[in-house]
This record gives C-alpha cells, sequence and structure tokens, in this order.
C-alpha cells in the first residue's frame, strides 16, 4: 500500500493595509494677532473662513488644535508653510 | 490687488528703524531654532532648516529695506503686491516673536498683551522701549491685515 500523498493546500489573500495617517497640529502662542492666525489657516490650508476661524478659537482656548489630517508628505509640507507663517506647528503620527 | 500702504510718523519709522538693525539678524535665528523641526529624517529635516532659514533671511531684508526707503513725514511703506504684503507680514511675525523669546522672556503673556507695562516706570528704559515697538509692529500687522481681508478680526 502506497503513502498517502499529502499536498498542502496553500492559500494566498491580500489584507488591505492603512497607510499611516499624520496630524498637522497648531499650538498656541500669545504672540500671533487672531486676524493672522485665521488668513494664515485660509491661506495655506486653502479652507472657509468660518473653519478657519474656529480653528483659531480651538487653538487659542484648548492651546491646540489639529488642523488637518492625512498621509505624511503632505501633512510635512502643510507643517513646513504654516511655520513659515511662524505659527507653532508640529507633526504627530495620528492614533 | 490695490497698492497697499502703510503710514507712520517718521519718528515711529527712525525708532523702529533703529530697533530692526539690532533685533533683525536675531528675528531670522530665533523662528529657525523655535520651528519644531520632525528628527527622523536628517535629509527632511536638514532641507526643512534650510528652508526656514533662507526664507527668515529673505524676510528680515525685506522688512530693514522697506523701513529704510521710507521717507518723508509721514513715512510711507508701499506693498506692490500681495506677495510683498505676506512677505511683510511673515517678517512683523518674526520680529515680534524674537522680542518676546529675547527680550520679555520674563514677562507673562498676559501682562504682555496689555498696554499697562508701558507705564511701568520700573522697568529698564530699554525694556519699556522695546515693548512699544512691540505694539508698533503688532499695530502695523493689524493694519496690513485689515487692508488684504477686511473681516480677518470679525
Amino acid at each position: 500500500m502506497g503513502k498517502p500523498k499529502i499536498k498542502p493546500e496553500i492559500k494566498t489573500e491580500t489584507v488591505p493595509t492603512l497607510a499611516s495617517k499624520w496630524n498637522v497640529v497648531v499650538l498656541n502662542d500669545p504672540i500671533n494677532l487672531t486676524g493672522y492666525v485665521v488668513m494664515v489657516f485660509m491661506n495655506v490650508l486653502r479652507i472657509q473662513r468660518a473653519l478657519a476661524r474656529k480653528y483659531m478659537l480651538q487653538v487659542h482656548e484648548e492651546g491646540r488644535a489639529t488642523v488637518w489630517t492625512g498621509e505624511r508628505e503632505r501633512a510635512e509640507m502643510l507643517a513646513l508653510e504654516l511655520q513659515q507663517w511662524h505659527l507653532n506647528a508640529l507633526l504627530e503620527k495620528d492614533g | 490687488m490695490a497698492e497697499l500702504r502703510l503710514t507712520m510718523t517718521a519718528e515711529a519709522r527712525n525708532v523702529l528703524t533703529d530697533l530692526l538693525r539690532l533685533i533683525a539678524p536675531a528675528a531670522a535665528r530665533v523662528s529657525v531654532n523655535r520651528a519644531k523641526i520632525p528628527g527622523n529624517d536628517a535629509e527632511i529635516a536638514s532641507f526643512w532648516t534650510e528652508t526656514l532659514s533662507a526664507q527668515a533671511a529673505e524676510e528680515a531684508r525685506l522688512l530693514a529695506t522697506a523701513f529704510a526707503n521710507a521717507k518723508g513725514e509721514p513715512a510711507v511703506i508701499l506693498l506692490k503686491n500681495d506677495g510683498q504684503a505676506f512677505a511683510f507680514l511673515r517678517a512683523l511675525s518674526a520680529v515680534r516673536i524674537a522680542l518676546r523669546e529675547l527680550v520679555f522672556a520674563d514677562v507673562p503673556d498676559a501682562a504682555l498683551e496689555s498696554s499697562e507695562l508701558l507705564d511701568d516706570e520700573s522697568l529698564p528704559t530699554e525694556k519699556r522701549h522695546a515693548l512699544a515697538c512691540y505694539s508698533c509692529f503688532g499695530l502695523l500687522q493689524q493694519s496690513l491685515i485689515q487692508q488684504l481681508d477686511p473681516e480677518a478680526f470679525d
């Protein structure tokens, strides 16, 4: 009697993984004027006045606001641009 | 965009110009040192630092030139387009940050916002002088922002 042939069954599957996301965070500072901060948010983040004002108030009252979340390369660009306007911006890994 | 004008007395212009000569080189350095640059990639960190340094130095020059060229009574600074106006705004911000960090590091935030310190005779004259300039730069910034965007402070 011959040995049973065992043929391993190999399955492969692709598990989708999410690329990690990055936050652009702005911290409060006592120097920059409120109107300046609103103008910078509108220009750099390309957002409407109402949202820019909401972020500005959040920074002012809570000390910080996450103003953008997404892929790292774009987050780096935005954080650098906000720093060029002398806002206290930094990058944080999301989650 | 229409030409933007910042007007001040000749005396104010002279005082601010003198202070700028002292603080502008430091302003470029302070704004780079203060920036939170991601440190986990040397190439990115280097690019980041160079970008901030080059821009800060250029804007410090722009500010010094604009004040030096503002002749007459009243002294007028003309900004011909958005790019110039934005660069001027950024430069004013850098100067205020440098003053805050180098001259008023011991002054609480709330006190800095109020004008009471200007009348505080216990402060050294140089400090009160620098504080007056700090407020003036803020007023110039506010005036420029209101011309660019009348709703900015609403």
